[in-house]
């Protein structure tokens, strides 16, 4: 039975993603200290999170089932402290969290900790839109703010919005059954600051300071500038009805939003409109003094959650420079140019490698000898035809999991 | 026993000539039923002969086509029939190619065909053909350079096939001006089957004998799209694309399946100052025609460039709307893909198969 | 106010109907931990209306967890203090058929799934293979009989070899006779999205639709001139031919009767849609199809209604397509039995059917 749990919750664009590629990559330190982080693959814990709130996810789903109850069997095995993080546990109902913290033992003697990252709403709402657009959608960035703002939360996109960006929510939902110093906060500094106080600050919540951890690694998703989004979501216009979800997440996700079209830095960011500011500054302040009030452990500094002024030139993505979007454009076309012809050229090399084998094959029939066959199967396992590089370079291209 | 014939098609380019040829392999059994041949031999085109005796390294593409002229004069050689002949670049030969071409060919009464059309729109023509051989050159550059090189000169690519006074010094040097024939290419929105009645007066061929039409293509595109191709060309330099993945990547699947197919693409047009230019090249053209006596089948007037409409705004084919262009590349992106999404994977086939013959092997 | 939502779900559980708006009562009542979300309570209420859930069942309404994307547990309006944060409480009366839905077919799904997650647990049969939920024994095959393969709309197909199958006649053997079923467009298209609903999963119905459109080109399997060319390239095939004209096909193969297929009706079939993504969330993909195929669509089979609608604005496509196989048929001069004008479609009007009545229906019948 682990002696401690600590749950980290949420939310997306909080550095998650950095965090669970250090902790999957130092697995083996963090257990020599006595911490498990139980996964086999990157995305274990993601996987057991569609499990435990029953998500479909492009397919995704099936690899998750019973992925929870197999992660939660592996933390109560485990005779120390145990991690668990990802970010989409943020949205998870009142009945799936009784099951999770019942899972984990928090009824039978462990310590469950929850920790919820969090970053300030100016820069939340447009890394969400941002990312709904990077998973197909259409929609504009007004009328995705509407549905934002929308106080009912009818709509899937502001239900989802809030149920894994509203903190005090989330809390009331994680913390229900936890004493108030077992719930942990960690602010994201603002912006402009130096990059390691972030790990800092997950270091200490997480109870890491002291362990040699390799700490190399993307430390950012790539983020996407205003007529960068835009290209995308006319792009998904256009081809959503006929590219499948499995060929979405390589070529467009992959090769044109991360690889090509994350690197145009010089465009104008996405940013929060100006006019939203005010009803954001009130919201976080109600958010600050709730938190404050609540008596949580803050890693960091609650101020940090009211966020940067508005921007002094604004760049709508809705109404962007054309002349912006067509030089975007040009770059996605010519990445798509090139990576085409090298799985072509890659195809054409496959295709000579298996002639040449064939042929020997055909020399090695009429002089047969068991010394010369055997020269061939290495030569067909080393040219990795036989392992399908091509299959890999596309997986490897493609990961499945949402970051957030 | 009558005197055999050869119809030499030289071009010019952009003149309908991958229709006329399309119909003429297409009906090729018929045409010859009524004694008329069109031997491509292995090929589909007669491209091959023709750079072979032109002797360009056109993409890297020479090497493919050694001996390939000799092999077509052999299959004329042994043709017992009217033989047609027909490829555009031919237009481009050297005199010196040009007189090897027509002793090669001295066994039979040989006949030069050269279609044209009218000057105004082979300039926006040719750019956009200079953009899919990967170049980036504007359109403003493009015309300007043209104007400013003698055309009998013919130090340009353009005016060595477009240029009809050259190119029928060239190819009727030596021949009776009744054997050289200059078909002139109907205005736009005339019949569709005009070009095709025209060469087939020329060539003494009944229409009716070759029912059978390729597709039209029209492989034209707009200034958004031309925009477009030049700026991905530009940006191909700097990163490197083999050129046969160009001529299948882009030049195929880009621009002729996909920029061209766009719906209401504004056309490259001259700006109104070059009309006066084109007026008098074209005056040249058909005074040079009318004082050699060469066959015109035709009409020489169709030559001369058709003004537009004095209250017409000039559209820049340098400076097209910027969201135009952003359409025309979301459509190429789409394209592309789902191109790259239908390739089949690799590991399904290739490798299947190869791990199928490790398997062979080590038992 | 707590008291009198705790006193509400007693109500429910007693198998009571009165709306949230119309409960006065504050009677002392068990107390859990925490309040089951509006959606649940309300489902248990319009199942109370509509029959008498057991006891079971009940319990599993009131912790069900809604699967998949939407709108979270939501809480009563007018239970203690209003919220400051999370989502606005509701009057659970005007909560959409699709909010409710959503636990619902997360109910059947988990119904269904239930015997395979039990017999993972138990470690009988391997995971991952699908499990045959009829345990009758196959059949055995009778030593004469017609060699055919049945291919084209994919429903239609489907039934017709799991019925000859069963009854003693596989599909298969070298030198068959290949029949590539067909009707009517419209038809053939409800047949193919049926097929996926039942199947591994499809988009609904319009968006099924609207992604045909997209592709410019037919789902493969209707796509008939092109399956009858594939069929015609497969080595030990005999003779490869359509039939529209579904009298003619005992004859072919060797038969003296078929019974015919029955169709689902476009809200039952939606429910399938429904339920099977909610199963993709128990079970693998094929296992799915397989429960689906074997468990509720016997149930489903029962319901009557229409099938799915092609809606005005995709008609002139349909048409034209439409057309345009029987041009093709009729120019390649592939043998077909039947009047190739069968292909074009004739339309109607749509008739809405309950989605949610349907699943609070199967839910009843289950708990009984």
């Amino acid at each position: 039975m682990s002696r401690k749990v600590l749950l980290h919750v949420g939310t997306p664009k909080t550095g998650t993603s950095y965090l669970q590629d250090v902790l999957f990559r130092n697995r083996e330190v963090l257990a020599a200290a006595g911490i498990a982080y139980p996964a086999d693959r990157p995305d274990a814990h993601f996987l057991a999170a569609l499990d435990l709130m029953q998500l479909p996810w492009g397919g995704l789903q099936a690899e998750a089932i019973g992925a929870w109850d197999a992660l939660a069997e592996r933390v109560r095995g485990h005779d120390g402290t145990a991690i668990i993080s990802h970010e989409i546990l943020a949205t998870a109902s009142r009945s799936q969290i009784g099951r999770a913290l019942d899972s984990l033992g928090h009824n039978a003697g462990a310590e469950v900790h929850v920790v919820l990252s969090v970053r300030d709403l100016v820069r939340q709402i447009p890394a969400e839109w941002q990312e709904n657009v990077k998973h197909r959608a259409q929609l504009g960035y007004g009328a995705f703010l509407d549905q934002v703002r929308d106080p009912e939360r009818a709509t899937r996109i502001g239900a989802w919005f809030w149920g894994v960006q509203e903190i005090p929510d989330i809390l009331d939902r994680w913390g229900q059954e936890l004493p108030p110093e077992q719930v942990h906060v960690v602010t994201v500094p603002p912006p402009g600051g130096a990059p390691e106080v972030l790990w800092k600050r997950f270091s200490q919540a997480f109870g890491l300071d002291g362990i040699d951890l390799d700490l190399e690694g993307e430390r950012h998703n790539p983020s996407l500038g205003a007529p960068e989004t835009t290209l995308l979501r006319r792009i998904n216009r256009k081809a959503n009805a006929e590219l499948a979800p499995a060929d979405y997440r390589p070529l467009v996700r992959e090769l044109l939003a991360h690889q090509t079209l994350s690197r145009r830095t010089s465009s104008p960011r996405l940013a929060l409109p100006p006019d939203l500011h005010p009803w954001v500054r009130e919201l976080s302040a109600s958010w600050i003094a709730e938190l404050g009030a609540r008596g949580y452990d803050v890693v960091g500094d609650l101020a940090d959650l009211v966020g940067a002024p508005p921007v002094a030139e604004y760049a709508d993505p809705d109404r962007p420079r054309e002349k912006q979007v067509a030089a975007a454009a040009v770059d996605a076309i010519t990445a798509l140019l090139l990576d085409d012809a090298r799985l072509r050229r890659e195809e054409q090399r496959l295709r000579e490698e298996l002639a040449d084998v064939r042929g020997a094959l055909e020399r090695a029939y009429a002089t047969p000898s068991y010394r010369v066959r055997r020269a061939l199967v290495v030569r067909l396992e080393g040219s990795g035809l036989g392992r399908g590089l091509l299959g890999a370079y596309r997986r490897a291209r493609g990961r499945s999991s949402r970051s957030a | 026993m009558s005197t055999r014939r050869v119809y030499l098609h030289v071009g010019a380019p952009k003149t309908g000539t991958t229709y006329l040829q399309d119909r003429l392999a297409l009906n090729a059994a018929s045409l010859r039923g009524h004694g008329y041949r069109y031997p491509t031999g292995p090929h589909g085109d007669m491209f091959l002969a023709a750079l072979d005796l032109l002797d360009r390294p056109w993409g890297g593409m020479r090497p493919q086509a050694e001996g390939e002229w000799d092999a077509l004069v052999k299959r004329v050689r042994r043709a017992r029939a009217t033989v047609v002949l027909s490829h555009e670049i031919l237009a481009g030969a050297k005199p010196h190619e040009a007189q090897r071409a027509l002793s090669d060919l001295s066994f039979a009464e040989v006949h030069v065909v050269y279609s044209a059309r009218d000057v105004a729109r082979q300039v926006a023509a040719e750019w956009q053909e200079q953009l899919k051989h990967q170049r980036k050159v504007s359109f403003k550059t493009f015309l300007r350079q043209l104007r400013e090189t003698d055309q009998r000169k013919a130090t340009r690519w353009f005016w060595r096939v477009q240029g009809l006074p050259g190119v029928l010094e060239r190819w009727g040097n030596g021949l009776p001006p009744a054997r050289v024939h200059v078909v002139t290419v109907p205005r736009p929105g005339g019949r569709p089957e005009e070009l095709w009645e025209r060469f087939c007066a020329v060539l003494g061929i009944d229409p009716d004998w070759a029912p059978r039409e390729g597709a039209r293509r029209n492989p034209s595109i707009g200034r958004a799209e031309s925009t477009l191709v030049r700026r991905v060309n530009a940006r191909l330099k700097e990163a490197g694309l083999p050129s046969d993945q160009y001529r299948s990547l882009v030049r195929q699947l880009v621009v002729h399946e996909t920029l061209a197919t766009r719906p209401r693409m504004q056309p490259v047009t001259l700006p109104p100052d070059a009309y006066d230019w084109a007026e008098e090249v074209a005056q040249g053209w058909i005074d040079w025609v009318r004082g050699s006596g060469v066959d015109v089948e035709g009409d020489l007037e169709e030559l001369r460039p058709v003004r537009p409409p004095a209250d017409a705004v000039w559209q820049d084919p340098d400076r097209p709307r910027p969201r135009d262009v952003t359409s025309a590349a979301i459509d190429a992106i789409v394209a592309l893909t789902l191109e790259a999404a239908r390739r089949p994977d690799p590991d399904d086939t290739l490798t299947s198969r190869a791990a199928k013959l490790a398997r062979h092997l080590r038992r | 106010m707590t008291a009198g939502a705790w006193a509400w779900v007693a109500h429910l559980r007693a198998g009571g109907t009165t709306p949230w708006q119309s409960w006065t009562s504050t009677d002392a009542a068990d107390e859990g931990g925490y309040l089951p979300g509006a959606q649940q309570l309300e489902l248990l209420r319009r199942l109370n209306v509509a029959g008498r859930p057991s006891p079971a069942l009940v319990e599993r309404v009131l912790t069900a967890s809604a699967p998949g994307r939407g709108r979270p547990d939501l809480e009563l309006v007018g239970v203690g203090e209003p919220r400051r944060f999370g989502p606005p409480a509701v009057d659970p009366a005007v909560l959409s058929d699709d909010e409710l839905l959503r636990v619902a077919t997360g109910l059947l799904a988990a119904e269904l799934a239930a015997p395979v997650e039990m017999r993972d647990v138990a470690g009988d049969g391997p995971a991952g293979q699908p499990v045959s939920t009829s345990r009758r024994r196959p059949p055995r095959t009778r030593r004469f009989r017609t060699r055919y393969e049945l291919a084209g709309d994919p429903w239609l197909a489907a039934a017709h070899t799991r019925q000859l199958t069963l009854d003693g006649r596989p599909p298969g053997g070298p030198g068959r006779s290949v029949h590539v079923l067909g009707s009517d467009l419209q038809t053939m298209l409800a047949h193919t999205w049926a097929a996926g609903s039942f199947g591994t999963g499809a988009p609904s119905w319009p968006d099924f639709l609207a992604r045909v459109r997209a592709r410019r080109r037919l789902p493969r399997r209707v796509d008939l001139p092109g399956v009858v060319e594939r069929f015609g390239a497969r080595p030990h095939t005999g003779r490869v031919g359509v039939v529209l004209d579904l009298a003619a096909l005992p004859r072919l193969v060797g038969v003296r009767r078929l019974e015919p297929v029955p169709d689902v009706p476009a809200h039952a079939t939606e429910l399938a849609r429904q339920v099977g993504a909610a199963l993709s969330l128990h079970v693998v993909p094929a296992e799915q199809a397989e429960l689906l195929a074997s468990a509720l669509l016997p149930r489903l089979a029962r319901v009557a209604g229409p099938l799915p609608v092609v809606p005005a604005e995709h008609r002139d496509w349909v048409e034209d397509a439409a057309f345009g196989l029987r041009q093709q048929l009729l120019r390649a001069r592939y043998p077909v039995v039947g009047d190739p004008d069968e292909l074009l479609p004739t339309w109607s009007e749509p008739v809405e059917g309950s989605v949610l009545g349907l699943a609070i229906e199967l839910l009843l019948e289950e708990a009984t």
